[in-house]
């Protein structure tokens, strides 16, 4: 490749990207030449403003048409300018989040978790707009291989050694199980390019062919299954979000979450959908499929809702409900309607919302008492009224009682469920019946909040950063549950994602 | 003003908001926060009406929600009928917010009294500028939760409490009708909206039978909410209410809804006959009926709440009987004059601290304000010629016979004289002879006779708006709309009311006034017939036994299949969900080998059921 055709290529497409990229570098740059002794806060907002950079020159991509660039490895699609859309917005939540989060113990070396941070958001924004295996993969273990560390940032604190050893081991697990999926993808069409790929796989006649081809959707799903925590892998969640720090938990529940399901609607949409399968009714292999990740939906349901009973940890307790979440998410992916996108890119940005809230307020509740224990809420009304409200919130929005984002995002996933031929009532049903488990330990957080005596009687410091975060987070809450057209009158410019296999 | 109108509900919102904060810091200076408020909205009601006059209808909406291809909407219509009611809502609302400064004066609550009166005036206003279905329910429901709280605000008084709930309860028996109505109307026209279920009544979209059915279950709300016969029974009793909430919520607000909602799907209703005459029979027997208990019960307010009863009934009449001007016409003379006479009671009450009315008399000389302003609310009521009630009463009749029910005309007709009859006969024993007790009796303050002074200016000319001889500018500004031209009525319609009218007065003054007829002459020749209005028909009694008994049999025999069979399968899952919820959290160990094996195990079984399905499930 000569230096003419490198530049050639459109780079402008891949302007937030190259935002991100340089503030990381420049960051650690700053981290490795600062004394020791400084403070090193001023970087988060250094990292902050790039986020909102990389945000703004999104924004201005947004009129930009299909755009593919290196060989179709990078693309520019309405399906990536959407998801990043979130990313971006996810990353810098919980960036206002980190600079005010204070354990207990002295955190030493806190410079590394802003360029950490960001390269973490780069794989991810990598991975919704690749259009090949090796950037989705290079993509997802850059997204990986950042959070191990950053999950372990806690050095003194054994919990937090604890997670990151944990998420490594499964990590690796994960990625073995995903690239040997892959392998066999591989072997089929002899080529990486997701588009050439699903060209060749859709020539597939051979019965036996289609079922190796099966195994490996499997297997892929699984292996990817562990970025979404959603059953059979995710067991990891609970030890590694309650040992991580605190905005770590966060990051990991909303933007590593999303991006998994970023990956699993390119990878098997692009790849199975137009290959060919003897079912009942000769159709793709994606459609004949659906039945096992309608089962795995619904095992994450349960085990999501029904473990989340016996906690009494808050962030082990919010680590199960993400599971949960992931589940709600998987009966979008699972119905395939024609809706199957905009819906769970709905729900997504509410879960963003409402759980990051939830974090930013869990963070001071817990950083201040120094203990993770749900009775350390018990009360909060009286101490600090607001804050109680505004927590009252975000847990019946992620219960899904109406008037909240939450309930527009459920709605949406279980009319879904309806409308496709045939019906899914066995899964709507679960999921219907899983919500009503989860009122019950939402609203046993409520009792804690609303109706038990004080648990500590020193008024609640809020940081600047975390009253932000949970203004924007509540504000987004209500006005997405009130009037849901703000946010499909800006899905709309993406018509239903039509240019996702072009 | 008309885009803006939604602004209107919004004043007495931020009233309730606002007491609810910082009320008990206030005390007694919520009032002004209150009364600032609905004068606000009234001001704002005024300046849409003038603009209405002139307009077309106004239309707001705004889509809420899209689920599939179906639009749920929401948004505010400005059409004659809602202006009105907008001008009369929030009229009667001040002027109550003003009185209850006196008459709420010393109490320990009167900042919460005052949240809820605004969170009651917010509801009403946001119900009568609904322009669907949907949002309409929103309202009726919140109005309903209003009603509630204010009935049982003395909670420490058992009959206030019992009244409440069943209050709540009756209202909420037709409230299922008007579920079910709305509900099938939305399954038929596809939409919520007035305009949208009109169109598809008048295109023929809908079958006859299932207009019939939806306009029936809608007026089965209206009947609850109205207190209509047979779920009139809660509106006696929630006179247990602080007086103020009875004139604004129990004679010209809340009760007038199930008449407002009649009239605003008027359309719908005349698409049907037999629900036409289904609303015009009840009405006519809600109108003799109630009025012949009113008759003989003793307690001022609950006369008054017999006749407000009655003269529902008639408006529901004027509406069967395609009288859709004589309806909202009497709607809003009645708000005026019954809202007067409540006030006025009130001011009695507040003076003798009795209800009794036996206990009352003499009063005249005593009160010289609220004694003259009751004469003329009592006169209005009666269909006195060239006052209010006159105007709009006889209108009923017109609509009444022009329209064939000629039963029903005689009923309405008897019902009038009733009605001039026991309203004297209270007239007479509270204010004329001699005191029967020994209470010192004073003039209330301004701030409680002023509302009364307005009420009852009102009272005597609000009946101008729509006259014989005048010209008929109300039914000209409703009718705008629709075809419902003032139809020429007979002189002799008049004459009857009139003669009537004055007969019942004649013989309350025979009887009590000048007392040449004793007392008892008749309800000594039918003690039945007396005992029998004097227990209210014993329609509460035949509640307590057949509903109240049946229900109790039905709930012995329920409770047990509810213990042993639903609570058993209810502690079956809960039982199971603890176990899978106890059985995953030993599974997570802490051991990563068995995260792991949980996720190859996983991997194996889908590998499994891939295997032995052939990959096709």
């Amino acid at each position: 490749m000569s230096w003419d055709t490198l530049l050639q290529y459109k780079w402008g497409v891949m302007t937030p990207e190259f935002v991100i990229l340089g503030v990381a570098t420049v960051l650690s740059l700053i981290d490795l030449l600062m004394p020791n002794d400084k403070d090193r806060r001023p970087l988060g907002w250094f990292a902050l403003a790039g986020v909102i950079v990389a945000l703004v020159s999104l924004i201005g991509l947004l009129s930009v048409d299909r755009t593919s660039i290196l060989n179709d490895t990078f693309r520019l699609d309405a399906f990536g300018k959407a998801f990043k859309f979130l990313l971006l917005v996810g990353a810098s939540l919980v960036l206002l989040l980190s600079m005010d989060y204070k354990p207990k113990e002295n955190m030493k070396y806190y410079g590394e978790f802003y360029y950490l941070f960001l390269t973490a958001l780069l794989g991810a924004m990598i991975m919704t707009s690749s259009g090949d295996l090796i950037t989705l993969f290079v993509g997802l273990e850059l997204l990986s291989i950042s959070s191990y560390i950053l999950a372990g940032l806690r050095k003194a604190h054994r919990l937090s050694n604890e997670s990151a050893m944990k998420y490594v081991i499964n990590g690796g697990i994960s990625t073995a199980i995903t690239l040997f999926g892959m392998s066999y993808v591989f072997g089929f069409a002899g080529s990486t390019n997701l588009k050439k790929i699903a060209i060749q796989l859709s020539a597939l006649q051979d019965s036996s062919q289609q079922y190796v081809l099966a195994l490996a959707f499997l297997i892929m799903f699984v292996g990817l299954s562990f970025k979404l925590a959603s059953a059979p892998f995710h067991m990891w969640a609970p030890d590694v979000y309650q040992g991580a720090p605190t905005p770590v938990t966060a990051f990991l529940s909303v933007v590593s979450k999303t991006a998994g399901f970023v990956i699993v609607l390119r990878l098997f949409i692009t790849l199975f959908a137009s290959v060919p399968s003897q079912g009942k009714e000769p159709s793709s292999m994606l459609l004949s499929m659906q039945d096992y990740i309608a089962f795995l939906a619904g095992a994450t349901m349960i085990i999501g809702n029904t473990i989340a009973l016996k906690q009494r940890n808050v962030k082990r307790l919010f680590a199960y409900s993400s599971i949960a979440h992931a589940g709600y998410l998987l009966v979008g992916f699972a119905v395939m309607s024609w809706v199957m996108i905009d819906s769970m890119w709905f729900y997504l940005a509410a879960y963003l919302l409402m759980n990051l809230g939830a974090f930013a307020i869990l963070q001071v509740i817990t950083d201040q008492s120094g203990s993770e224990d749900i009775s350390q809420f018990a009360g909060l009304y009286r101490r600090q009224p607001l804050l109680a409200v505004l927590m009252g919130i975000f847990v019946l929005s992620l219960a899904g009682i109406p008037g909240t984002a939450g309930f527009i995002g459920k709605v949406h996933i279980f009319i879904g469920a309806f409308a496709t031929e045939p019906a899914h009532y066995v899964l709507a049903s679960i999921m219907i019946a899983t919500t009503v488990v989860s009122y019950v330990y939402y609203f046993g957080l409520f009792t804690q909040m609303f109706f038990r005596p004080v648990a500590a009687h020193e008024s609640v410091k809020v940081p600047l950063g975390v009253m932000l975060v949970v203004a924007i987070c509540a504000l987004g809450t209500i006005i997405l549950g009130i009037a849901p057209s703000l946010a499909y009158n800006f899905l709309d410019q993406f018509q239903h994602f039509s240019d996702f296999l072009r | 003003m008309m885009e803006n109108a939604w602004i209107i509900p919004l004043f007495p919102l931020f009233s309730f908001l606002i007491l609810l904060v910082v009320g008990k810091r206030m005390k007694e200076t919520s009032a002004y926060v209150g009364i600032i408020a609905t004068f606000l909205s009234f001001v704002g009601a005024v300046a849409v009406l003038i603009e209405r006059l002139n307009e077309p209808t106004y239309q707001a909406t705004y889509t809420w929600l899209t689920i599939g291809k179906m639009n749920i909407t929401a948004g505010f219509e400005i059409n004659p009928l809602n202006a009105l009611m907008l001008v009369v809502v929030s009229l009667v609302s001040f002027l109550v917010h003003m009185y209850s400064k006196g008459y709420m004066h010393g109490d320990e609550r009167f900042s919460v009294f005052y949240a809820y009166l605004g969170l009651f005036t917010f509801a009403m206003l946001g119900l009568v500028i609904s322009a669907n279905l949907l949002q309409t329910y929103i309202f009726w429901e919140l109005v309903g939760l209003g009603s509630f709280l204010l009935i049982g605000f003395y909670f420490y008084k058992e009959e206030a409490k019992a009244a409440a709930k069943k209050a709540f309860i009756m209202t909420r028996i037709g409230d299922v009708g008007l579920l079910i109505g709305m509900i099938l109307l939305f399954w038929q026209a596809g939409s919520f909206q007035y305009g949208d279920i009109f169109a598809a009544v008048k295109a023929g979209n809908i079958s006859g039978t299932m207009v019939t059915l939806c306009a029936i279950l809608i007026f089965i709300g209206a009947i609850g909410k109205s207190g209509q016969f047979p779920l009139h029974t809660w509106l006696p009793d929630a006179m247990e209410g602080p007086t103020p909430v009875s004139a604004l919520i129990h004679a010209a607000t809340m009760v007038a809804a199930g008449v407002y909602l009649v009239a605003s799907l008027f359309p719908l209703y005349e698409a049907s006959s037999t629900a036409m005459l289904t609303v015009a029979i009840v009405g006519g027997i809600t109108a003799i009926f109630a009025a012949s208990i009113g008759l003989v019960q003793t307690d001022i307010k609950r006369v008054l709440a017999y006749s407000t009863v009655s003269q529902l009934g008639y408006m529901m009449l004027a509406l069967g009987s395609g009288g859709y001007v004589a309806g909202v016409f009497h709607l809003t003379t009645h708000a005026f004059f019954k809202a007067l006479l409540f006030l006025a009671a009130g001011s009695v009450i507040h003076a003798v601290h009795t209800q009794d009315i036996e206990k009352m008399g003499g009063l005249w000389r005593k009160m010289p304000l609220t004694a003259p302003l009751f004469l003329i609310g009592t006169l209005a009521i009666s269909g006195f010629p060239l006052l209010s009630g006159f105007f709009s009463k006889d209108e009923i009749l017109v609509a009444a016979w022009t329209h064939g029910h000629i039963v029903l005309f005689w009923l309405a007709v008897i019902a009038a004289f009733f009605t001039a009859f026991y309203m004297f006969r209270l007239f007479f024993l509270v204010f004329g002879g001699e005191m029967r007790s020994e209470v010192n009796v004073h003039e209330s303050p301004a701030v409680m006779t002023f509302p009364m002074v307005v009420l009852g200016v009102l009272s005597i000319v609000a009946g101008y708006m729509n006259t014989p001889w005048f010209g008929t500018f109300l039914g000209d500004f409703l009718a705008g709309e629709g075809t419902h031209a003032h139809e020429e009525a007979p002189l002799w319609i008049m004459v009857v009311a009139t003669a009537v009218s004055l007969a019942g007065i004649c013989l309350a003054w025979l009887m009590y006034g000048k007392k040449s007829l004793a007392r008892d002459w008749l309800s000594s020749r039918a003690p039945i017939t007396y005992n029998m209005l004097l227990n209210k028909y014993y329609v509460d009694e035949f509640y307590t036994v057949t509903v109240g008994y049946g229900t109790k049999v039905l709930s012995v025999f329920l409770q047990y299949v509810d213990r042993f069979i639903v609570e058993g399968l209810a502690h079956l899952i809960a039982a199971l969900t603890r176990a899978i919820g106890a059985i995953g959290a030993k599974l997570q160990n802490g051991q990563v080998q068995m995260y792991g094996a949980v996720t190859f195990i996983g991997l194996t079984i889908l590998v499994v059921i891939l295997a032995f399905t052939g990959g096709y499930l």
